[in-house]
């Protein structure tokens, strides 16, 4: 049974449509990443899940059980930005996280402030904490308990580099030990590290989902550069089965389906359009390029 | 039920804002009675015929039993006080949006709102045992051990208790239509201390006295005029007397629709 299930759900914010449609199954033990341009839809997905919005159409399940707030208690969860009572310490705030979802104990909150380095300062008050320190409080929140299933909506925002590299490895461990994670990002690289599964969403529309590997296999990418990268990229774009081409520097990318970049046309092609190709290759996809290829983004995110 | 009380006990413990806004109310009702009390005794103890006539006009109103009464009056005066607390506990909620947190940890919309109806419910008994310690010390102050008749009118404890209650209720629930703290604030005590008792005054000279059924002059009226300022209008006073026993009625059908407003709202709204 999958741990979340998604079943056409949609939402609006007056005129705009903020989902629509949207379903899929979050396996268990998986590390679900939900990946999509700002305002594609993530945070309002998750704030969903979470009962803090609720859907116009549609519906989820937890376990196969419709969101129930004694459900939200076994699930550790951060949404959008750390949101703690200002005037107390991260410590209090735990105790106020343990007292409402009775995840953990008293003894477990300085187990989890060590696990994200706020040891130190687990009795300062929250007001004096920097944006990296406030979430890592928001995630030590979200671990106690060790629940089984943690929902992240960007768990890196605000981190330092090392930050960053510790939370992830945060995550792998923890999907080793049998966790579900659900994660929003907008961080390609960030998602292709640590998930297992993503969904892709664009203004609202789920447009690829599945295991991460599988998401990225069905386009061939084909990385081109040329004296003069603008007519290239122009050439390539007029190639029959060429998908979204863009610029990286003086780089040219462009995807086709699986299978279907014939390398010596390609260059045929440009040549006949008085495009002379300096470097032509195959490029080992990455969820990035496959991003672009299907939110129709031409810069990164 | 306990866990609710626990957390919200939590959220409070330490927020020394509210403490501080606590203390001042502990200190203004004390203060403004002790002051008034003060200036009776001024007018009263010169031995002149002024303060003869001042005796034979007012009586004692801080004696028992009377002092129940004329104290929950000018103690009903100061209740923006606690209300500031109560729209300072809800409109935190929204700016940090830890309401929203409570909901994800695990607590039902219901149980978010029941949690800032016990607070409301603490405060108004916190409220109203300020009010009672007061009223019990100047009793004790002015009144002759022969003459303590204490509890003939403790009525006015329940009445100054559901008055406290009704009012909260109604910052509560402008704090958490608002959300916003300051503008909450600012509608509330311009509101209470100036809008409302134009209108009522407007409407009493006006019309047919409708001014009696503004959301806060509901409860206002279960507290009167004390005895002293009655006896310059004995019709006017045996007539507010009279009107207590429907407005309890009122005041109870105004407080649960506040909270049914809250409740509705609150199932409805997106956090």
């Amino acid at each position: 049974m999958p741990v979340l299930s998604l079943d056409a759900i949609s939402k609006n914010y007056g005129p705009i449509r903020a989902l629509n449609g949207v379903s899929f199954d979050v396996p268990q033990g998986s590390v679900y990443g939900i990946l999509g341009p700002n305002g594609s839809g993530k945070t309002t997905l998750l704030s969903i899940i979470l009962d803090v919005l609720g859907a116009d159409k549609g519906g989820y399940r937890w376990f196969g059980q419709p969101g129930s707030p004694e459900l939200r208690k076994k699930i550790g969860a951060l949404l959008e930005t750390p949101n703690f009572y200002h005037y107390l310490s991260g410590r209090e705030n735990l105790r106020i996280t343990h007292s409402i979802s009775g995840r953990g104990s008293e003894e477990e909150i300085d187990r989890v402030l060590g696990a994200v380095n706020l040891q130190d300062r687990k009795n300062s008050r929250f007001s004096t904490y920097s944006l990296g320190m406030k979430q890592r409080l928001a995630i030590a929140g979200s671990l106690l308990g060790s629940p089984k299933v943690m929902v992240l909506d960007e768990p890196t925002n605000g981190l330092d580099p090392v930050g960053i590299a510790e939370i992830r490895q945060l995550i792998t461990e923890l999907r080793q030990q049998g966790h579900t994670i659900i994660m929003a990002s907008h961080l390609l690289d960030e998602v292709e590290k640590i998930c297992t599964h993503v969904a892709i969403l664009k203004k609202g529309e789920l447009v690829a989902e599945g295991r991460v590997d599988e998401v990225m296999s069905d386009i061939d990418l084909v990385e081109a550069s040329a004296e003069d990268p603008e007519k290239l990229m122009q050439a390539l774009k007029e190639f029959p089965g060429a998908g979204a081409c863009r610029m990286e520097g003086r780089l040219v990318y462009a995807s086709f389906e699986k299978g279907m970049a014939p390398m010596e046309s390609i260059n045929a092609f440009c040549f006949s359009q008085g495009v002379t190709v300096t470097h032509l290759i195959l490029k080992k996809k990455r969820l990035e390029d496959r991003f672009f290829e299907l939110t129709g983004n031409t810069s990164h995110a | 039920m306990l866990n609710l009380l626990r957390t919200e006990w939590l959220k409070i413990r330490k927020y020394w804002a509210f403490w501080g806004v606590m203390a001042l109310t502990a200190l203004s009702y004390p203060g403004i009675n002790y002051l008034f009390y003060k200036e009776y005794l001024e007018l009263t103890k010169k031995g002149s015929s002024t303060g003869d006539m001042a005796k034979m006009l007012m009586g004692n109103p801080f004696v028992f039993p009377e002092n129940f009464h004329t104290i929950a009056f000018f103690s009903s005066v100061f209740v923006f006080i606690p209300a500031i607390v109560v729209i300072m506990l809800v409109t935190n909620e929204y700016t940090y949006k830890t309401n929203r947190q409570n909901i994800i940890d695990g607590w039902s919309r219901n149980q978010f709102l029941l949690g800032k109806f016990i607070d409301v419910a603490l405060i108004s008994v916190l409220v109203t045992l300020i009010y009672f310690i007061v009223a019990l010390a100047i009793g004790f102050l002015s009144s002759k051990p022969e003459n303590r008749d204490i509890w003939a009118k403790s009525n006015y404890i329940g009445l100054f208790a559901l008055q406290t209650f009704s009012q909260l209720s109604i910052a509560f629930l402008v704090g958490f239509l608002v959300r916003k703290s300051f503008i909450a604030l600012s509608v509330f005590v311009f509101y209470f201390l100036i809008v409302e008792n134009l209108a009522v005054g407007f409407l009493k000279a006006k019309s047919h006295d409708e001014g009696r059924f503004l959301p806060l002059e509901i409860s206002d009226r279960l507290i009167p005029l004390p005895a002293f300022m009655g006896r310059f209008n004995a019709e006017n006073y045996k007539a507010s007397l009279a009107a207590i026993g429907p407005h309890i009625g009122y005041t109870i059908l105004v407080t649960a629709l506040v909270w049914g407003i809250c409740y509705w709202t609150n199932r409805k709204r997106d956090l």
